[in-house]
């Protein structure tokens, strides 16, 4: 019997949070939600998640990077996706593919939101297969 | 006909036309930015305003009927002054990054602003923030370059029926968006690019994937595979300054290989596959009952407009992939295992005159085991881009011919690029299947040409087949909607998502007028008429692909591969 993959979701913007936890549901996931960097640093305390999607602009601008290396740090293998906004809103390109940013960007993954319900299912089964 | 005065001049008149319509053939230049050929003028811009003796004010040229007799100025200093006057307002809102600007060179404002002798800045606006979406893979709309024109939006409603745009709020307030101002991503957008094509700024723009081409290039573990479109290479010689029609085909071949591909590749070839899996899906349809008539699946940008918004008709279209998928699923397969390739180190790089495949290749279904069969998609601007920054000029080099396996084509394959060609190679080739006998005259002269809808009745053996042609989707709209009505006469309908097919493409250079378009498209028939292959089935590697992998057409293999599902589409409306 294989166990239903926990997914931990964190993003401070509640509407965010319910529309992709409604994703993963429907799915079949088990969902930990987390409103924020400090519920998400509590979250990791008590459960292993199989993957992660944070946003990355909470309480402080770089919240997203901080609970990434938080979670590699214990987790090594979970895989973790950026689910932000932060190049549309700054400019700038924090995408672990992009050269130089592979190096201290933990994250596996960058999607820009809005994200399409199909393009986030996708990349959560390549990611935990 | 009837005479008026312009400028002093006395020029013939067409009852009917507009003022700008009447000074356009007399030769006499008026600047427009929201005038667009063929549609119902707005007047949105004001540019093109002239004055005319016993009106009280300027007279926006677009839109005013020209009448016996009138006597119009058009370059005095008062309608001089205005036109400056615009372009200032509009330039007082407006970025300063031309440097960085995905525009630059070929920026319209900017040509305007120069034109009419605008050199420096009059008024300092409040510049207006607005973040940028880059959440589509095909497009990127960054809403503070916007001037507010509205011919995306025009376009996007008039000519496709998608309506994914709209203005939003009214006056100074007022901006181009989507539906609830959430990402072109999750709306109804079908990623087509014309709206990137009337732009007159780069308010909007194509994803560029440029870098991470390059970054694979200059991986030593990867292989990078390429394929090209076949309207691609009757267009890209316009980015280095050659005249419309220009067929760069073997140069831009040889251009790939100086920037370091190290197979290129033609769609074409997959084309003649198409041809061949189409085909044989139609005349299954046919005799066992399938859901007809069978709309082409070439164009990504149909698919997804069918998908949100006639989902009862998904079961129409051909299960066939497009070309650039079938491509990409025959190198990561077929072709790696002859090359005893890990298919995870392949890149598979597309050159696509279509903004809309860079969705399609991210589409879930087109890979397998999480691999994907097109890794990355270029439009015809960006390789363009591309040659630049590595330093290959096509235009300087002697032409080269494609890589086997997949570098063979017929003619039939090639006119894939033009509305109709897809109809016409299919008709050639379904010709000799059901009758054994290849056609006299290859040429359908019904189906070529840059009109949006075609239709031909097809007599072969003893079946008649109704076939139909259409390009830009409001034309789509308007068959589907008679299909519905009842309308049973048709039974297989090639769709291009752009107006005259893939030459006009949204990933094409822009500026292109209607005879640049119909240059490109000439260029097609010119390849065509000189081609020693001129039939998809006489393609002998098509063929050896069948006999080596594949097995037959619609057999297993062609299932696992080159068809997939597609299905109802939620989006915001």
């Amino acid at each position: 019997m294989t166990m239903t993959k926990k997914i931990l979701v964190v993003d401070d913007d509640i509407d965010q949070l319910d529309h992709v936890a409604l994703i993963l549901k429907s799915e079949g996931y088990d969902v930990i939600k987390a409103q924020g960097q400090k519920e998400g640093e509590e979250a990791i305390l008590t459960a292993i998640p199989d993957l992660a999607i944070l946003d990355l602009m909470m309480e402080n601008m770089d919240s997203g990077f901080v609970l990434c290396h938080q979670i590699k740090k214990l987790y090594p293998e979970t895989p973790v996706i950026l689910l932000t906004a932060v190049k549309s809103a700054t400019g700038v390109d924090f995408s672990p593919k992009s050269s130089g940013a592979a190096s201290w960007i933990k994250a596996d993954i960058l999607l820009d939101k809005p994200v399409r319900p199909e393009q986030l299912r996708n990349e959560v089964k390549r990611l935990m297969a | 006909m009837f005479a008026i005065e312009a400028n002093g001049q006395k020029i013939e008149a067409k009852k009917g036309e507009t003022i700008l319509q009447t000074l356009t053939r007399a030769g006499i230049n008026v600047p427009t930015i929201c005038h667009m050929e063929g549609l119902l003028p707005s007047g949105t811009c004001r540019m093109c305003v002239v004055e005319v003796e016993g009106f009280g004010g300027l007279v926006p040229s677009c839109s005013h009927p020209v009448s016996e007799g009138m006597k119009i100025r058009t370059n005095t200093p008062e309608v001089m002054q205005t036109r400056k006057t615009i372009i200032d307002l509009l330039l007082s809102n407006h970025p300063d990054d031309c440097l960085y600007c995905a525009r630059n060179g070929n920026c319209d404002l900017a040509k305007m602003a120069a034109d009419n002798g605008v050199r420096d800045r009059t008024f300092q606006g409040e510049r207006t923030k607005r973040p940028k979406d880059i959440s589509s893979p095909s497009i990127i709309r960054d809403p503070e370059k916007c001037i507010l024109c509205g011919k995306c939006v025009r376009m996007c409603e008039e000519i496709q029926g998608v309506s994914a745009i709209d203005f939003v709020q009214r006056g100074s307030k007022a901006y181009v968006s989507t539906a609830f101002n959430q990402g072109l991503n999750v709306s109804s957008c079908i990623n087509c690019g014309q709206c990137i094509m009337v732009c007159p700024t780069a308010a909007l723009s194509e994803h560029k994937y440029v870098d991470e081409v390059l970054q694979a290039l200059a991986d030593p573990e990867k292989m990078v595979v390429v394929q090209h479109a076949p309207a691609v290479s009757v267009s890209i010689a316009e980015e280095f300054g050659f005249k419309p029609g220009t067929d760069f085909d073997g140069k831009m071949v040889a251009a790939l290989r100086r920037a370091g591909f190290d197979r290129v590749f033609d769609t074409s070839f997959t084309a003649d596959l198409t041809i061949m899996e189409e085909g044989s899906e139609l005349v299954h349809r046919v005799q066992n009952g399938g859901a007809l008539p069978m709309f082409t699946s070439c164009s990504p940008g149909w698919i997804k407009y069918v998908e949100q918004f006639y989902p009862e008709f998904v079961p129409n279209l051909s299960t066939c992939k497009s070309p650039q998928q079938m491509m990409g699923a025959i190198i990561k397969t077929f072709f790696a295992q002859r090359e005893n390739l890990d298919p995870k180190k392949i890149v598979s790089v597309s050159i696509m005159p279509c903004t809309a495949k860079k969705f399609e290749c991210e589409r879930p279904e087109m890979g397998r085991d999480f691999v994907a069969d097109v890794d990355y998609v270029l439009t015809t601007r960006e390789l363009a881009e591309l040659f630049r920054i590595a330093g290959v000029n096509p235009a300087a080099i002697e032409p080269e011919p494609p890589d086997t396996p997949f570098g063979e084509r017929s003619s039939a394959g090639k006119l894939f690029g033009a509305s109709g060609g897809v109809m016409e190679a299919a008709v050639r080739s379904a010709f000799c299947l059901l009758t054994g006998e290849e056609m006299k005259e290859y040429k359908i002269q019904d189906l070529r040409g840059m009109k949006g809808s075609k239709e031909l009745r097809v007599k072969v053996g003893d079946l008649e087949v109704g076939a139909a042609v259409v390009s830009s989707l409001g034309q789509a709209r308007k068959l589907m909607d008679e299909i519905k009505e009842g309308r049973k006469d048709i039974h297989f309908i090639e769709v291009m998502t752009c107006p005259g097919g893939c030459i006009n493409g949204g990933g094409q250079p822009i500026g292109a007028d209607t005879e640049a378009i119909k240059a490109r498209m000439n260029a097609l028939y010119q390849i065509d008429r000189d081609d020693r292959l001129r039939v998809s089935h006489k393609n002998e590697w098509v063929q050896r692909l069948y006999t080596e992998f594949l097995g037959k057409p619609l057999g297993h293999k062609s299932h696992e591969l080159l068809h997939t599902h597609y299905h109802q589409r939620e989006v915001l409306l």
